[in-house]
């Protein structure tokens, strides 16, 4: 269940190595009993240099793809799990567990209690779950209200510490970094307190408890007979729902050089008509830039994003009276141009949707909500209690109904 | 050297960091870990620094410190630096402590023989005790921080040596009670618990009462080694995997526990596992995998006391508890998990595989999870993935893949889509729209539909070969999913035929059922079209894997035609690749014509060489002989020139190659007959041996040159004719033939070899005169006899007898030279010498034990040879 190493790299396309090694630790105990247990199969953990260049060579995240390389891309190297095996010298290092996360590479190697070869199941190794949940950690503290390169590196620079707290020799304690951060940062005290069992420090600070549901609706609506529209909610609770929020359709024709579109969205008159923000973003792929747009909007401003072939029709806070809008218009595009037009593996000919991102706060789908005056906490002094909710678009498609759309097995219908 | 600045060891640190083996290669690696421990007491460098130094002592001891005694020394220094710590706080003594035990597990000093284990072990103990070690300690503000790493260090150094803490047990305990569910504290004495455990019923012993002895086990006298060393020889694994823990190997069915002890064992686990809940999610999960582990296969402990964990644990949606939930499935089964709680565990999994919160390396576990679900009953072989049984085909379905997911998702969910359509086969057919196999058809097309474009990622046309790969080798027995896959793969290649190296990797690795098809698809596919330039290289290594002896005309006439196009090195090599391969499937007539147009009309010097190599095997070589010289992988080409790539492929097969003798020659019973002596030789043969052909050297050239003996084919077992072998003698003399084989093996290859020399004694040139009339004979003797004279020699000899006598020995050796004969007590002899010589012997008035013989010859040279001839006689018998 202990962990070998631990490595954050972050991804660099474009540069000669593709990715430069931002912090790496090492747990020598842990790497003595590998070499126990796994006998003649044991392979030792490589340098940063070697390990970065197998790690990225396997996510397939080098910048020379041009040539079919075997050992990367033969159709029987299959991985379908994070967990992955890196060639080092003659030999193999597994498992490596890694992922890629907004341009960060997470990865570990976590201890096996025995030979490595015929590889033993992974179900049957705690250490791989336990460097999920080491990674995941990191990546939390990491992602937590970071905004800039200042501020990523002072957490990556706090991060060797909160190992030394959390994780001190390659068996984690606590995914939840920042509850050690807090921990080193402790006051004196000078008599112990009752304190919960993972911390060893103690908290200073307001006492206060904030509870907020957040809801994310996911839909694909395709406007076809054949195809049932889809849409879920998750949140912290999750139930059903009757309808989405927005219901819509896409209609995409191709005339020589120009697309003619049409779109109309329909707000249901359950949903609340109060949004912080609303926006159908409506990309063009695989295209060339676009050169010229005629369009007749019955609600709403259109931004034109000539470079990225990209229309984003401007909604605003409240759809008007009717409950419905459209928009149609023409678009006209320049010769492609690889580099910069954006490109989609999905957007294939006629294939096209429109995205709508919103946010509606003090509302949720379900109607669920947390009674502030309810909530009771068993501690001593009387801690502030907060509570919120709010509905957010998270994957919400709807696809051109004149042309092929990728369908999940829940909707054809059966 | 005085202490380093700050600056000086930020630079340090990073050039090690960067490369340790190449820092300490350098000149400064001998001095690192020494300067390191020294600069650590330094009082010029602040703690933030010291604290880094200690996190490279941390990670790289064995770099530092390579051998036991320089492990044990640091040790010892870290205890020093820490003990001389002024008594306020300092944020060095928890890394101090961190560093020392890494230094002692990680060097292999930790032995009761070493000083440093016996001050840190005691030291370690009494903080986690909690007792007052005075103020060297410390404020007391940092007592409870150290006291936890202190329980860290213990539990780190159990670990790499189980039993270590065995005798500390009933202490721990006791702390446990006192302190409340601190997590470190039970993951050590669960961890202790457990080594004790196996280490015991490995020794055939009970626990002793470890579980009782209080605080005083260990104070005031040394530490506790017994069990440590006990179980020294094996490392123990904290969660063994299944299916290997088997019971015999780590089972603890061997150990014996009194009522007493087996009641206070529950009491210690009940103690454990009553307050998990409190720990974090991660530290559960290791003391579940740890306590699991501990009861497995324990007499009289049956894992009820996992139950009431059970209810929480089955609705988690955290992974480690999930994953040590399936841990404890596979180890207890049955016994601890209902046909319920296995189901409510697949819904869960199935539910958490694809819920939206989560994140895909999660989902990508889960699913992993679910195709290796252990189940109470299950019902296929172990270790192939399967779809488990309770997961019914309803729940199933939003697993199922799509083109929106991830490549690895896709992949995955793509499998549990092939383990459905599996069972649909053995269900009756269903309506064709609705099944599974429908939307694996539909899939399948969208994913070649994106690898077909020109200018996607080969990550998308990677995919399209992996799910194809993936579903050719789940549903192989299914025509119905090979068969469109085939026409669909063949239209992909029409549509984007620079995907031919992904075409000929996925026919090298796919079983025959969709690599046949496939090939001939791909071939017609290939060779039905003119071949347009820009992808004339991309189709002739397509046909280069698939040309094999059918369709010859139509795959010539496209390499007739692609021959006008294949004006650079490049394409010209891969044309040739493509002869090549229809050379070793036996395409003879129309490739010759090719071939020597090829031959002339390539520019490229290197190009006309190779096709005219090729021409002229095709031409020299037989079909199978042909296969084997080409039959090794071409070597890659090298710079100069193809030629030599491809020289160094087959120079093997077609060169002769040295070999230890297959067969076994030996000279047979002499014949005495005829105008020169021939020798009978006789062939033993080892192994099949074709086209044999033995070669003769004579030495000392007494005889002319032989000429070579031929067989077309020798099998052991089956009986040989002899071989005849003329000589033709310059002189009258014995000699010793030196004698090589070349033949065929079956396998094509031509070999040589040395054979042992065969000897030409003198009796082997003997020949008789032709015989004169009956009453002629003995004047015919006289005339010889006196002719020899004066040019020859006369001589005698006592030629000794065996107990047969005269008549015996003359029949058995001179048979054939006698002229007269009186029986039993004279002879006359004759025998012609080649090239030109004789020997004439008399053999008159035999005695009991021997017969004098006159001789007379024209060679006086002979006369020694015929002296040992003679006296050897009798001794052959």
């Amino acid at each position: 269940m202990a962990q070998r190493a631990v490595w954050l790299i972050s991804h660099e396309p474009g540069t000669p190595l593709c990715g430069i090694v931002k912090f790496s630790r090492r747990y020598p105990t842990v790497e003595k009993r590998a070499k126990v247990f796994n006998g003649a199969s044991y392979v030792p953990v490589p340098e940063d240099g070697p390990f970065l260049k197998a790690l990225l060579f396997e996510l397939r995240l080098l910048d020379d793809e041009k040539d079919f390389l075997e050992s990367r891309d033969s159709c029987s190297h299959i991985n379908k799990t994070s967990i992955y095996g890196l060639p080092v010298g003659s030999e193999e290092l597994w498992p490596v567990v890694a992922f890629l996360k907004n341009g960060m590479i997470y990865a570990c190697v976590p201890l096996v209690e025995q030979m490595l070869s015929p590889r033993p199941p992974l179900i049957s190794i705690s250490g791989i779950s336990q460097g999920f949940e080491l990674l995941f950690g990191v990546q939390d503290f990491l992602s937590s209200g970071q905004k800039n390169d200042t501020e990523l590196n002072t957490k990556l620079s706090q991060l060797s510490d909160l190992l030394l707290q959390t994780c001190p020799f390659g068996t984690l304690l606590d995914a939840n970094l920042q509850n050690s951060l807090d921990n080193i940062n402790f006051a004196s005290v000078t008599h112990p307190q009752k304190q919960p069992a993972w911390k060893t420090g103690t908290y200073k600070g307001k006492p206060q408890v904030s509870i907020s549901i957040t809801e994310k609706v996911n839909s694909m609506q395709y406007d076809k007979q054949e195809i049932a529209d889809t849409w879920q909610v998750v949140g912290v609770v999750t139930c059903k729902v009757p309808v989405p929020p927005i219901l819509g359709f896409y209609q995409v024709k191709e005339e020589e050089v120009q697309l003619k579109i049409a779109v109309n969205l329909k707000l249901h008159e359950s949903v609340k008509n109060s949004f912080e923000f609303c926006e159908a973003h409506i990309p063009f792929y695989n295209r060339g830039p676009i050169t010229h747009v005629e369009y007749k909007a019955s609600f709403g401003q259109l931004e034109v994003f000539r470079e990225k072939s990209l229309l984003v029709w401007i909604i605003g806070q409240k759809f008007p009276k009717s409950m419905e809008i459209s928009l149609s218009g023409t678009i006209t595009f320049g010769a492609k141009n690889h580099e910069k037009q954006p490109f989609d593996q999905i957007c294939i000919g006629g294939t096209a949707y429109l995205k709508l991102h919103f946010r509606i706060l003090d509302y949720t789908l379900t109607g669920c909500y947390v009674d502030q005056h309810s909530v009771q906490v068993f501690a001593s002094g009387k801690p502030k209690i907060s509570t919120h909710r709010k509905l957010i678009s998270s994957d919400y498609y709807i696809w051109n109904s004149k042309a092929p759309a990728p369908v999940t097995y829940g909707s054809l219908l059966l | 050297m005085g202490p380093l600045g700050r600056e000086t060891w930020a630079q340090r640190l990073g050039a090690f960091r960067a490369s340790p083996s190449a820092f300490m290669a350098g000149p400064q690696g001998e001095d690192l870990g020494r300067d390191l421990l020294s600069d650590l007491r330094s009082e010029k460098l602040s703690e933030p620094v010291k604290v880094a130094l200690l996190a490279l002592c941390l990670e790289y001891p064995a770099q530092l410190w390579p051998d036991a005694p320089a492990a044990e020394a640091a040790a010892t220094s870290l205890l020093d630096t820490l003990v001389l710590l002024p008594p306020r706080p300092s944020a060095l003594r928890r890394p101090l402590l961190l560093a020392a035990t890494t230094a002692l597990a990680a060097g292999g000093a930790l032995s009761p023989a070493s000083g440093a284990s016996r001050r840190l072990l005691p030291l370690l103990l009494g903080l986690a005790s909690g007792r007052d070690l005075g103020r060297s300690f410390g404020p007391a503000s940092e007592q409870r921080p150290l006291q936890a790493t202190a329980w860290e260090c213990l539990r780190e150094l159990e670990s790499c040596r189980p039993g270590l803490l065995g005798g500390c047990l009933g202490l721990l305990r006791a702390l446990l009670g006192r302190e409340g569910p601190v997590q470190p504290l039970s993951l050590l004495l669960a961890l202790a618990l457990r080594n004790a455990l196996v280490i015991q019923a490995r020794a055939g012993a009970g626990l002793q009462g470890l579980l009782t002895a209080g605080d005083s086990s260990m104070e005031g006298g040394s530490w506790n080694w017994t069990l440590a060393e006990e179980g020294d020889v094996h490392l123990q694994p904290q969660a063994p995997s299944w299916p290997a823990a088997e019971e015999g190997e780590f089972g603890l069915a061997a150990l014996e526990l009194s009522p007493e002890e087996a009641r206070e064992l529950r009491a210690t686990v009940a103690q454990l596992l009553d307050a998990s809940y409190l720990l974090t999610p991660v530290a559960q999960a290791q003391l579940l995998w740890l306590l699991g582990w501990a009861l497995r296969g324990l007499r009289g402990q049956p894992p009820v006391l996992f139950k009431p964990q059970l209810v929480r644990l089955l609705g988690t949606a955290q992974l480690t508890l999930l994953h040590a939930t399936l841990a404890l499935k596979a180890a207890f089964g049955e016994a601890l998990f209902t046909a319920q709680d296995e189901v409510l565990l697949l819904r869960r999994l199935t539910l958490a595989a694809q819920h939206p919160a989560l994140p895909l390396p999660t989902h990508l576990f889960y699913l992993h999870c679910l195709l290796n679900f252990p189940e109470n009953w299950p019902l296929g072989p172990t270790g192939e993935e399967a779809a488990p049984l309770l997961l019914g085909s309803q729940l199933c379905r939003g697993l199922l893949p799509s083109l929106l997911h991830e490549p690895m998702a896709l992949l995955a969910r793509l499998h549990l889509l092939c383990l459905l359509c599996m069972e649909e086969e053995e269900k009756e057919e269903k309506g064709q729209d609705q099944s599974p196999r429908h939307y694996l058809e539909e899939l399948l097309a969208g994913l070649r539909q994106r690898a077909a474009l020109d200018s996607g990622p080969r990550a998308l046309a990677t995919l399209c070969f992996q799910a194809s790969y993936l579903v050719a080798h789940c549903l192989a027995g299914q025509p119905v999913v090979l068969t469109p896959l085939t026409q669909g793969l063949a239209q992909l290649y029409r549509t984007r035929p620079a995907l031919a190296p992904h075409f000929v990797d996925l026919l090298d690795r796919v079983g025959p059922e969709l690599q046949e098809p496939l090939r001939v698809a791909l071939r017609q596919e290939v060779v039905s079209r003119p071949g347009r330039e820009e992808a004339l290289r991309w189709h002739l290594l397509m046909l280069a894997r698939v040309a094999d002896g059918d369709a010859q005309s139509a795959t010539l006439n496209f390499l007739w035609a692609a021959a006008t196009h294949c004006t650079d090195w490049g394409l010209q090599q891969a044309l040739l690749r493509v002869c090549r391969a229809l050379l070793r499937a036996g395409v003879g007539g129309g490739l010759a014509d090719l071939l020597q147009a090829l031959a002339r009309q390539l520019e490229d010097p290197d190009g006309q060489d190779h096709a005219r190599l090729y021409y002229i095997l095709l031409a020299h070589l037989a079909g199978p002989k042909l296969g084997v010289a080409l039959g090794p992988s071409l070597a890659a080409p090298a710079l100069a020139s193809s030629l030599v790539a491809e020289n160094q492929g087959f120079a093997a097969a077609l060169m002769v190659q040295e070999a230890p003798a297959p067969v076994r020659l030996s000279v047979g019973p002499r014949r005495a007959e005829g105008p020169v002596p021939v020798l009978q030789l006789q062939v033993e043969v080892l192994e099949p041996v074709y086209s044999l052909e033995l070669r003769f050297r004579v030495e000392r050239q007494l005889y002319a040159p032989l000429g070579a003996v031929h067989v077309p084919c020798l099998c052991p077992g089956r009986p040989t004719r002899p071989l005849l072998l003329p000589l033709q003698p310059r002189r009258p003399a014995p000699a010793r033939l030196a004698v090589r084989a070349l033949y065929s093996t079956p396998s094509g290859l031509t070999c040589h070899a040395h054979l042992p020399p065969l000897l030409v004694t003198f009796a082997d040139l003997f020949l008789p005169f032709p015989q004169p009339p009956e009453g002629a004979r003995l004047d015919f003797f006289e005339e010889l006899w006196d002719s020899c004279l004066p040019k020859g020699a006369e001589s005698r000899l006592w030629c000794p007898l065996g107990p047969e006598g005269l008549e015996a020995l003359v029949s058995r050796h001179l048979e054939p030279f006698v002229v007269v004969a009186q029986p039993p007590v004279s002879y006359l002899v004759a025998i012609r010498l080649p090239p030109d010589s004789r020997l004439l012997l008399r053999l008159e008035a035999a005695q009991a034990d021997g017969v004098p013989v006159a001789l007379r010859t024209d060679d006086w040279a002979v006369l020694p040879l015929v002296g040992d001839y003679l006296r050897g006689l009798s001794a052959a018998g």
